[in-house]
């Protein structure tokens, strides 16, 4: 039982992980968290 | 009726902070049509029925950036009812041009002069009464930052807007000019309402094809152009131009009061007298980022670090780091005995496996009953074979030379009798990450799989990038105080002159500035370079430039093989900047890449103390960013990795592997067929070889590939082992050869994507990948194969190699190109073509 509860745990987190790459790469976002449609560039 | 007010002025005048405290959250912010460039506006606080356009800053409504035809398309055709123009008043006499243009559009304009705090700090003055009278409007002022004057401005604007008042111009320029203003004024259409006819006049005149656009019908204008540029001997642009300084002058004189301190010289002007000088200024630079890569990743971001992985991720630690001094001095006293024990059974081992294996499953039972323990130490201690065994054991001794020392039954169970300090017992100890979830998934009796997926997989890998978050954040603090203070600005600067001296421009190198921090907005800052050629070879160097996600490999690098000595990081950052020199120069005198360098015209903005907020802010978000990478992408990558590297062919069969049959995983598999061709690098094992390939998922993984393949969460106890491990599988020739690899090499599948787009040409991206994997792959052999020949391991043919490519190299350096003075033209294609 506590494998099933922990290997459904880290699904969801590995599934999470997944969905907001997923989501961010939909909203234009890059790896930098910024949103390249509206970067100047300037990410310091 | 709904009102919109625009805001213009220069860059950094100001306008975004007063446009935030005009707002407040009630903005929205997006994209003007079709273009990169960003659209903010929002409503007038108090004031629901009035719309405040934040406009890009700009320097002019000249159409020679994006930024520029966005403010002028907006305010020429939307036509707001009102312009709020900010100006900085520390800087009023560039801000006015912009002014000059605002007011010829015959929307009403009121002046804002900002920074005025600044200004009667350094003790001048501006008379607002007088300069409203020269320039014919409204003129306020106020500090955006401070917030003073902004509610009056504001009221002012709506004042103006509901007014609707008759625009009329004060300025003018010299009569024979004005004169033709008025002939071309009075040759525009209907199609242009009356008070935007000079404006569209004075473009005309300037020869502003652009503005064509806007018009239905174009006059020709060529002849009233003629006359101008015949009378003043110059271009119709220049003339105009020249027209609007004059004027400005005139007029600064009248309004403006400077003190005898500002006379002398700003406080910028005097650091920069220093900080740009011809000679000092290079030297300086090196130095600040030797400080800045010495503190970050040797000394400061070094101890929190280590504490990040020993701790954090690994057994635990000493709240505040109370009881550590004690527990370490525990700690070493009891450090001879585990010696002897571990040695002791190392020898048993050998000679009586099945013994000893009985004995150790007892002993390192953590829930063992002390009876059962002391059981199994009478029956293997009385063992025959074991009673007769010595074996000698290497023991550190105080002065860390190491004694040989024999040990026998009688010694190994005086040894067994001490006992092991618990830190616990020292201070308040807190458990590492890896301890507590070991424990938490013992007590829920998880599979032993799933435990090795998590601790040795997830925590392993994750773990071992997180682990150098501290040193991210202290390095990202000075990035950012540099950027905030205004060095950086003059470092595009610095590095104009010695660009300059192959081809560059100093704009080629603010996309590399920006690339410190994150390749893909590195790669797409390029955009700002006009010149095709020139943006070209920026785009495939910019990545040289060590970024965020290659930190972890430096400090890695630097931890495990050179005792995080402060020239390695400092190096790498340095042997990027060469790359980007030395492609300069090789590839300017290609055909591909030949042709003058791009003038670099730039804003050097006053130094000033950052505030503290945003500093913090800025590291912060970077830092954020990097956790976040970490907790998708590597976390992601690690699950795979972990799978591939327990799954293999092992006894004739496909399944689950030992820890032992780690050479027969898919991993390994995968990794050999990749080895042999770093092997001439000094790297040839399948693990490194796996770990470079994994660096381009992101450069990150290249450290928890480390974390996974070399053991993290076993060795955790002793700390530091796993860069010990990591330390014993390559030289450190090899090793820093593996750094300047992934240094140079392609860059991550997300800046390879801004590679891509910002290329739009499929070929010139492979060959801007390829370029830069095979000067990765010839620098990384050329540090090894002539670095060996100092450690004593010379290999021959490759040193000869290695020699070949240096000399190839050096002479692509400084062989004279001669451009082409023969035009070939292929006339059959120009005759098929027309």
């Amino acid at each position: 039982m506590g494998t099933v509860i922990v290997g459904i745990i880290v699904l969801a987190i590995a599934g999470g992980a997944a969905y907001s790459l997923h989501r961010d790469k939909k909203n234009g976002k890059s790896q930098c968290g910024g949103d390249c449609s509206r970067c100047g560039g300037h990410c310091h | 009726m709904s009102i919109k007010i625009a805001l213009a002025g220069n860059p950094n005048c100001g306008k975004t902070t007063l446009f935030n405290a005009l707002t407040g959250s009630n903005q929205f912010v997006g994209n003007w049509p079709g273009v990169t460039v960003e659209k903010k506006e929002g409503k007038l606080k108090g004031h629901s029925d009035v719309t405040i356009m934040d406009l890009p800053g700009i320097y002019s409504l000249s159409p020679y950036t994006l930024e520029e035809v966005v403010a002028r398309n907006y305010l020429v055709g939307e036509r707001p009812d009102a312009i709020l123009n900010i100006v900085d008043g520390t800087n009023i006499e560039r801000n006015l041009y912009l002014s000059t243009q605002l007011m010829e559009l015959g929307i009403p304009v009121i002046m804002a002069v900002n920074m005025m705090d600044i200004l009667e700090k350094n003790g001048d003055k501006i008379h607002l009464d007088k300069l409203s009278e020269k320039l014919g409007c409204p003129v306020v002022a106020i500090s955006a930052l401070k917030g003073t004057g902004i509610k009056e401005a504001a009221d002012k604007a709506v004042d103006l807007a509901k007014k609707a008042a008759t625009v009329t111009i004060a300025h003018s320029f010299a009569d024979s000019v004005e004169a033709v203003i008025s002939a071309v004024e009075a040759k525009i259409g209907s199609d242009v309402a009356d008070e935007q006819k000079r404006f569209f006049a004075i473009k005309l005149i300037e020869k502003d094809d652009k503005i064509k656009d806007m018009m239905k019908s174009v006059p020709d204008v060529s002849a009233e152009v003629q006359k101008l540029e015949d009378e003043f001997d110059d271009d119709t642009e220049s003339i105009i131009t020249n027209e609007r300084y004059q004027y400005i002058s005139s007029i600064i004189h009248d309004c403006c009061t400077k003190s005898k301190k500002s006379e002398g010289g700003s406080v910028s002007d005097k650091i920069d007298k220093v900080v740009t000088n011809r000679w000092a200024a290079l030297p300086i630079f090196a130095a600040v980022m030797f400080l800045v890569y010495y503190i970050s990743v040797t000394t400061v971001g070094s101890w929190a670090t280590d504490w990040a992985n020993d701790g954090v991720f690994g057994d635990g630690w000493h709240l505040f780091g109370i009881g550590t001094s004690a527990y370490n001095d525990a700690a070493d006293e009891y450090a001879p005995y585990d010696a002897e024990i571990k040695g002791f059974l190392e020898a048993a081992e050998e000679k009586a496996p099945d013994v000893t294996k009985e004995f150790t499953e007892v002993y390192d039972d953590e829930d063992a009953q002390e009876a059962d323990v002391d059981a199994a130490i009478k029956a293997f201690t009385s063992n025959s074979a074991i009673k007769s065994l010595t074996t000698e054991v290497n023991i550190a001794g105080e002065d860390e030379d190491e004694e040989l020392v024999n040990v026998n039954v009688a010694t190994f169970e005086t040894a067994l009798e001490q006992e092991e300090p618990d830190p616990a017992d020292y201070g308040v100890w807190v458990p590492g990450i890896p301890v507590l979830i070991g424990n938490g998934l013992d007590a829920i009796g998880c599979a032993d799989w799933l435990s090795g997926l998590i601790l040795d997989g997830i925590v392993a890998g994750v773990g071992a990038v997180l682990g150098f978050v501290p040193q991210m954040l202290v390095l990202f603090i000075f990035l950012a105080f540099l950027e905030s203070c205004g060095y950086m600005a003059r470092v595009a600067f610095i590095m104009d002159r010695i660009f300059r001296k192959f081809g560059l421009s100093g704009k080629s190198f603010i996309p590399m500035l920006i690339g410190s921090g994150c390749g893909v907005p590195g790669v797409m800052a390029s955009r700002t370079i006009e010149n095709d050629r020139d943006r070209k070879m920026t785009i495939m160097t910019t990545t040289f430039i060590p970024c965020g996600a290659k930190l972890p490999i430096i400090a890695l690098i630097a931890g495990a093989f050179f005792d995080n000595a402060g020239w390695v990081a400092w190096s790498a950052y340095f042997v990027g900047i060469a790359a980007i020199i030395c492609s300069g120069i090789i590839l300017k005198k290609t055909k591909m890449f030949a042709g003058e360098p791009a003038p670099f015209v730039m804003e050097l903005p006053a130094y000033h103390m950052p505030t503290v907020e945003n500093v913090l802010r800025s590291m912060w978000e970077r830092g954020w960013s990097f956790i976040k990478k970490a907790g998708t992408i590597i976390l992601l990558s690690t699950i795979v990795l972990w799978f591939l590297m327990n799954f293999g062919w092992a006894d004739g069969s496909f399944g689950m592997l030992e820890a032992e049959q780690l050479d027969s995983s898919i991993l390994a598999a995968i990794g050999s067929v990749i080895a042999p061709i770093f092997a001439p690098l000094g790297w040839g094992n399948w693990k490194m070889a796996v770990a470079a390939i994994t660096g381009l998922i992101a450069k990150e993984n290249v450290v928890a590939t480390f974390g996974i393949l070399f053991g993290f969460a076993e060795v955790a106890e002793d700390g530091a082992e796993i860069w010990g491990q990591l330390g014993a599988s390559i030289v450190p020739i090899a090793a820093y050869g593996f750094l300047v690899f992934n240094l140079l090499c392609a860059p991550c599948f997300a800046a390879m994507g801004a590679i891509k787009r910002e290329m739009n040409n499929t070929k010139w991206f492979w060959f801007a990948i390829g370029y830069q994997t095979v000067l990765a792959y010839i620098v990384a052999f050329c540090i090894y194969q002539i670095g060996s020949v100092f450690t004593g391991n010379i290999h021959v043919v490759g040193l000869i190699i290695a020699l070949l490519f240096v000399a190839g190299f050096i002479y692509l350096l400084v062989r004279p190109y001669k451009e082409s003075d023969t035009l070939k033209v292929d006339m059959k294609k120009k005759a098929f073509a027309k």
